[in-house]
């Protein structure tokens, strides 16, 4: 069986790299194909790449705190793009400030996120909805 | 001893051109040269002239072997489809223009009933499909493949996306001409244009061959032609691979119908603060204008840079009517030289304009990107500003005295402080003076380092 595509990157003017890293390598260890675009990526790079690679999910990063700005209309882009069925996860330090958490979510879930993570998110958990989510959506 | 000669001959839709040369000391010296107007309905014709008068010229005999380019069908029409237009799309035309071709229409997606039957009027010799990394998206591509297999579409379909429904794919276009190669973006930002180029090579060269008398010209040469652009894109490499100082050139090669632009340089180099978006283009690149041209697409070049153009014709206080005029009847007889110093100045602004547009398009930009970490550049495309030579080449730069036109490749753009187009910096420029490229070229297959080192050495060096 082929394995899933995902898609993952930093979003924005973001230039924090070694949780990409991270993500990267532990995302291809639990059996996914993953198409990095590495830091400062653009709505519409995501988009391509998730076009070409037919893939399953968008990851998103942001860490520097204009997550709000940058994931703003990714949903929508998703849509009119083709891609109406595709999993959109957010993740990292999405706003400045000490908003809770709950607030933060809720704010990325009304954006048309399916997941929304903090900064402290047990990767093992990400792959577990991951898999869920992606089983749900009828997607191999 | 007598060193052994070569003759080379390059069949162009309006001359057929010829050069003797003799090979000594690791560089061709020319014997002689000749040059005929191509006999369009029989090729050989035109040929058999040339060989003749180079033969009479050096009084050696016509018994050397003979290297033959041509381009005498108008090159190759090569339609490119991808998926996205930044990714597969944006590769396909790379491979396309390395390959010698003209991009001559480009789809992207699913393809609706009107680009079908665009593409049917059009009819392109190669459809270049791409779409898809390995693995990657296959329902636009199999449903692209099923369109193009119901369509009447005669071009040759060269198959180069996801390789994983590659024989869907074929099965689709059973009724076609078809061929398929290893996909041009196995990941998403790998570049692989190399197998498709060489299907496309082998496509150009039956399509040259076929008809027009040239087949005739083969077996008795007995030796394949190269298309005229492949070659020259081939001897490019061959020149930055192996002659010092050469590294990091550019040529422009301009004509009536197209410019042409050549880099050989690396398309990124980095640094602390520069980050690449978008591809990594490679090291050698060359892509073609068919809107930018001094005779046959001048109209084109007029409606494409007319911002420019009028600017430039306001500072050299000459009405717009005038040029216009100007525009329409060379548009008419692309055979026409200016006839007085007023159209001469046009032509001068018309290759000004073809060299600027073909450069700026060629060329990445970079942008200056500030974020919470500080300022931070972004580089899309390839970078030109390490280019320490330019060659202009065809028939206008390569009988020009001055840096002048060549040095427009360099002309700064915008104002815009934030965003600069990576054009050279300083280049030193040169005429290919005697119009040798396409000549040598041709003896670049077999003579790799010898020929690069006479398209060099008959270079001049222009004062600005």
């Amino acid at each position: 069986m082929n394995p899933t595509h995902l898609v993952l990157g930093v979003i924005g003017a973001d230039c924090h790299s070694v949780g990409n890293k991270i993500l990267d390598a532990y995302f291809t260890e639990a059996g996914f194909h993953v198409t990095n675009l590495g830091v400062m990526v653009s709505q519409d790079e995501f988009i391509d790449a998730a076009v070409e690679t037919d893939a399953a999910a968008i990851l998103v990063s942001s860490l520097y705190g204009h997550g709000e700005i940058d994931c703003e209309g990714l949903r929508a882009k998703c849509v009119e793009r083709g891609l109406d069925r595709i999993l959109l996860y957010v993740g990292g330090n999405l706003v400045v400030g000490k908003t809770p958490y709950a607030e933060v979510e809720k704010k990325f879930l009304d954006m048309g996120f399916n997941r929304v993570f903090g900064p402290q998110v047990d990767l093992a958990e990400v792959v577990e909805l991951l898999r869920s989510d992606i089983a749900a959506a009828g997607r191999k | 001893m007598t060193p052994p000669a070569f003759a080379s001959v390059d069949i162009g839709s309006t001359y057929t051109k010829g050069a003797l040369f003799a090979l000594e000391a690791g560089a061709f010296r020319l014997l002689a040269r000749a040059e005929t107007p191509t006999t369009v309905d029989d090729l050989a014709e035109g040929f058999a002239r040339v060989r003749k008068q180079l033969a009479a010229g050096s009084g050696s005999s016509t018994d050397v072997p003979v290297y033959l380019s041509s381009s005498a069908r108008g090159g190759l029409k090569i339609a490119a489809l991808g998926l996205t237009a930044d990714l597969t799309l944006s590769i396909a035309r790379m491979a396309a223009y390395s390959a010698g071709g003209k991009v001559v229409r480009t789809y992207a997606y699913e393809l609706s009933a009107e680009e079908i039957a665009d593409l049917e009027r059009l009819r392109p010799d190669i459809v270049l499909f791409t779409g898809g990394t390995d693995g990657g998206n296959s329902a636009v591509v199999l449903k692209n493949a099923e369109l193009l297999g119901r369509s009447t579409t005669d071009a040759f379909i060269l198959y180069a996306g996801n390789r994983k429904v590659r024989d869907r794919v074929l099965a689709l276009l059973d009724k076609k001409a078809v061929a398929a190669a290893d996909n041009v973006m196995p990941e998403v930002g790998t570049i692989q244009i190399e197998p498709a180029r060489e299907v496309i090579r082998k496509i150009f060269l039956e399509r040259i061959v076929d008809g027009k008398g040239l087949s005739a010209v083969v077996r008795e040469i007995g030796r394949d032609p190269w298309p005229t652009p492949l070659a020259v894109f081939e001897l490019a490499g061959k020149i930055g691979a192996t002659q010092p100082g050469w590294s990091d050139f550019g040529m422009i090669d301009m004509g009536g119908a197209t410019t042409d632009f050549y880099s050989h340089t690396e398309a990124f180099t980095g640094g602390d603060s520069v980050l690449l978006r978008g591809l990594h283009e490679p090291l050698l690149k060359r892509t073609v204008e068919g809107d930018l041209g001094m005779r046959v697409s001048a109209e084109a070049l007029w409606e494409s840079e007319r911002t420019l153009i009028t600017s430039r014709l306001a500072a050299l206080g000459r009405p717009v009517e005038a040029f216009d005029g100007y525009i329409r009847a060379v548009a008419a007889a692309p055979e026409s030289r200016p006839e007085n110093p007023t159209e001469e100045e046009f032509d001068a602004l018309m290759a000004a304009a073809c060299v600027r547009a073909a450069a700026l398009r060629h060329a990445g930009t970079l942008s200056k990107v500030y974020t919470p970490q500080g300022g931070f550049y972004v580089q899309r495309g390839k970078d030109l500003r390490r280019l320490t030579r330019l060659i202009g080449t065809g028939g206008y730069l390569s009988r020009s005295t001055s840096a002048g036109p060549v040095l427009e490749a360099c002309a700064p753009q915008s104002a815009d402080v934030d965003s600069q187009p990576l054009l050279p910096v300083s280049p030193e420029a040169y005429a290919d003076e005697g119009y040798l490229i396409p000549l040598t070229a041709n003896l670049a297959g077999d003579f790799p380092e010898e020929a690069a080192r006479t398209a060099v050495a008959g270079l001049r060096k222009l004062k600005g």
